[in-house]
């Protein structure tokens, strides 16, 4: 199999074997697998007409799966990931978002003594891998704002809208409003299948 | 895997964009990567930057005004923070801290509106030269062991305890102590993760 690469790329980098583009997806450039070590048959899927822009970081770990569904755009998304993140479909995620699935760091600090003696031995990310993880699944049709932090073992309903600079973790309801450090409920807005009377009108 | 993604090798003392600034001083098999690394550093001291053995600092940008200094011990790894001193920001050993955090140890510009006038017009194209108004600052020292994650925002006279556990998106205006787990805005106490 040849090397996969991207024409319009800044970096000289490839497309790894076990990353699936589906139809219509678009990846900015390669730089964003700097960090990837996933050697699982399947480590991600980048959905049907899903794009993942420049700032993009899949750092994910050697038995981690990382999935978008159809349509999601990632605008910069920074992913720690050494299980599994599933993102839904006609997501919109901002600039300098967080999306976590493991701490990669033991509550015990001498366990992360040993870890940095590790990597400065090594220099390889490995030193932080076999922590505790917990996936984070999001719904379809989530907003995310910039700055987000989605902590490990979170789940996010469809439809919802976390705000700009939220700390997330936990479960979160489909279709309303949460945000804040640490994010809470604001309010429940109307599901995109809602009839139109029920519908916000943002533009009367 | 992909090999022609892999990190780059280490180097000792190695900072790809070649010459040392002065004042700049690395330990042995400490890599600092990333060519903006040193951009804005004017600090005039000896010592401007001091960082131990043994560190990482992968994508890090140092701003450190003439008169300040930052210190780092050993064994440290940071990733694409950025610490911005005008006095001094004072930092252990095996200290990690995660990507897009902020250090400062000032405000950069005056709280009062007047003051901040005259500091706006300062630092305006028509400003070059004029004295710039007081500005407060305090150090920022954070001991050994701490743990910070990313999108986390230390500001101005916080001293963070050995040990101490700061959750992602954590802004720290006050102590914390030695041993504890903060989060939020402002970061508060929380059970450990």
């Amino acid at each position: 199999m040849t090397a996969r690469t991207l024409p319009w790329d800044w970096h000289p980098g490839v497309i790894p074997e076990n990353v699936e583009l589906r139809t219509g997806a678009y990846l900015e450039t390669t730089y964003s697998f700097q960090f990837y070590r996933s050697r699982l048959p399947v480590g991600m899927i980048l959905g049907a007409n899903s794009s993942a822009y420049m700032g993009c970081m899949f750092d994910l770990g050697t038995k981690a799966c990382f999935q978008t569904g159809e349509n999601t755009l990632l605008n910069g998304l920074w992913l720690i990931c050494d299980q599994r993140v599933t993102i839904g479909d006609s997501c919109l995620l901002s600039w300098n978002v967080v999306i976590m699935d493991t701490y990669r760091a033991s509550p015990r600090s001498d366990r992360r003594r040993a870890m940095l003696r590790q990597f400065a031995g090594t220099r390889s990310p490995e030193a932080f891998a076999g922590q505790a993880t917990k996936a984070v699944t999001i719904g379809n049709n989530v907003w995310i704002g910039f700055d987000c932090c989605i902590l490990p073992g979170t789940t996010i309903g469809d439809g919802t809208i976390i705000g700009a600079r939220s700390v997330v973790g936990g479960q979160v309801p489909p279709n309303c409003i949460f945000a804040g450090n640490p994010a809470k409920f604001i309010r429940s807005i109307a599901p995109a299948n809602a009839p139109a009377e029920q519908q916000e009108n943002y533009h009367d | 895997m992909n090999p022609a993604n892999d990190m780059t090798p280490p180097r000792p003392n190695a900072w790809e964009g070649g010459q040392l600034p002065v004042g700049v001083t690395l330990g042995d098999n400490t890599v600092v990567n990333g060519k903006a690394a040193f951009r804005r550093v004017a600090s005039r001291q000896p010592d401007a930057l001091v960082i131990g053995a043994n560190a990482t600092m992968d994508g890090v940008q140092f701003s450190i005004g003439p008169g300040a200094r930052i210190r780092i011990g050993d064994y440290c790894c940071f990733t694409s923070a950025v610490l911005m001193a005008e006095e001094y920001i004072c930092i252990g050993s095996y200290v990690l801290i995660g990507w897009n955090t902020v250090i400062a140890d000032s405000d950069f510009h005056p709280i009062e509106p007047a003051l901040r006038i005259a500091d706006a017009v300062a630092c305006s194209p028509a400003g070059a030269g004029n004295p710039r108004p007081p500005v407060r600052r305090a150090p920022v020292i954070i001991e050994d062991d701490v743990w910070i994650g990313p999108n986390c925002a230390i500001f101005k006279g916080v001293r963070i305890g050995r040990g101490a556990w700061i959750g992602p998106g954590s802004v720290v205006t006050r102590d914390v102590a030695a041993g504890a787990c903060v989060a939020g805005n402002p970061a508060k106490a929380v059970d450990t993760p």
